[in-house]
């Protein structure tokens, strides 16, 4: 990951806040990427760490607060599933909200991991902790809400432009809608970009804002989703692989018997998902929230998932 | 309106960027002397936009809405498709290529 430049009174500021509930640290250094929170990477007691912090004055709608993705880590960690092991959430930290994780070793950049030589048995790793995520008893994180794909619809009325290929990804879903399956705990984000590899294959999963109640196959063909494919289109998972031993393996551990077509289904559902994700990520530069050219060219760059959109309904209507 | 963030946006978002997290690390001051001659060229690219029409984005509402309303057609979808594409000419046409 590439460091941030940033004045050296912050870095003393924030060493001295964490010192303050960790012991002696190492300089902590800001790490690059995501606009909603910061990154930093700290060592302490002799153990690498990562400081989750929330960024100044961001709040989504539908994603979990700080406090919440903690306690979904710690209830993944006892699930047994690949996650950084959690070590302590910080109410307060130099004025706002943070959690301390371990900081995993190995590569999470989606365009590098589609160009590195995966060990083969990656996507069987990854349907193996996506099956122990979805056996993660609900009763355990009662916070969290069940997602509806009508929500979907609110969400682009209210970015309110006019998108007729979303709108047509969505009459497509709300015509074709399989057998609803019994909502589990979902990772809502589950997909190359997402996830810590190096040259055994999976080391752990990361990014659980997303965490929500839904059908299990939504979190399996978000993965499929061709901007998570990062350039290597013809592998329909992630840039790494046909979905064939992903899908094998998944239902052989969850017993679930997911068809291919209800993963087309859910694959489709994933790009108009992100079809308004581009937008709505737009919105945050165009209302002042958070003004960034990152954000608002994504209200621009839509227009390549809307074209996956006409491409997979071409395939679909037939 | 329909094409958000505008030209106009666009261009109010790189001058923010340039103004704001560039300019400041500048130390050359040739280097610095002619980031302000480009985004003096930025703002007349801006100002140059606003006296432009908006876009009428009349037929895209109503089709959103008609598709919104279950008033489907087969039809619709090659319509729709050639419009994105006239849209990523413009905002990545290189994505194009991947569907060759």
């Amino acid at each position: 990951m590439t460091t941030v430049a940033i004045d050296s009174d912050d870095r003393t500021e924030m060493r001295e806040a964490l010192e303050a509930v960790l012991g002696p640290t190492t300089e902590p250094v800001l790490l690059a990427g995501g606009a909603s929170k910061e990154a930093w990477a700290v060592d302490a007691g002799g153990q690498r760490l990562l400081v989750r912090r929330a960024a100044v004055g961001v709040i989504h709608r539908h994603t979990l607060s700080l406090k919440e993705e903690f306690a979904v880590l710690e209830a993944a960690y006892e699930a047994g599933v690949k996650v950084p092991r959690p070590v302590m959430y910080i109410p307060e930290l130099e004025g706002r909200e943070a959690f301390v994780m371990e900081r995993l070793e190995g590569e999470t950049i989606g365009r590098r991991i589609v160009r590195m030589d995966v060990p083969a048995q990656l996507p069987v790793q990854l349907a193996e902790e996506l099956a122990k995520i979805h056996a993660i008893p609900r009763e355990r994180l009662p916070f969290l809400q069940e997602a509806r794909l009508e929500r979907m619809m609110d969400e682009l009325d209210d970015v309110g432009e006019p998108h007729p290929a979303i709108e047509l990804g969505l009459w497509w879903l709300r015509e074709n809608r399989p057998a609803p399956r019994a909502a589990v705990v979902t990772h809502g984000d589950y997909r190359i970009g997402n996830v810590v590899v190096d040259e055994h294959g999976l080391v752990g999963i990361l990014d659980w804002e997303f965490a929500h109640l839904d059908e299990p196959v939504r979190d399996l063909g978000f993965g499929l989703v061709r901007a998570w494919r990062f350039g290597a289109d013809d592998k329909r998972f992630g840039g790494i692989a046909d979905v064939d031993d992903y899908l094998a393996r998944y239902n052989e551990l969850t017993g679930l018997d997911v068809r291919l077509d209800e993963l087309d289904y859910w694959e489709l559902a994933g790009n108009v998902g992100w079809a308004i994700g581009c937008l709505t990520q737009a919105q945050r530069h165009l209302s002042g929230q958070d003004r960034s050219v990152e954000l608002a060219i994504l209200g621009r760059l839509g227009a390549e998932v809307e074209y996956e959109i006409c491409h997979l309904l071409e395939k679909m209507w037939a | 309106m329909s094409e958000r963030p505008t030209a106009q946006e666009l261009t109010e978002a790189i001058a923010e960027f340039l103004g704001g997290e560039i300019l400041p690390t500048l130390t050359d001051h040739r280097l610095r002397f002619r980031m302000l001659v480009a985004m003096n060229a930025l703002g007349i690219v801006h100002r140059e936009l606003a006296a432009l029409p908006p876009e009428d984005d009349t037929e895209r509402r109503e089709l959103a809405r008609r598709i919104r309303a279950d008033d489907v057609e087969q039809g619709m979808l090659a319509v729709v498709k050639a419009d994105v594409e006239a849209r990523l000419r413009i905002a990545s046409p290189r994505y194009l290529d991947r569907y060759a």
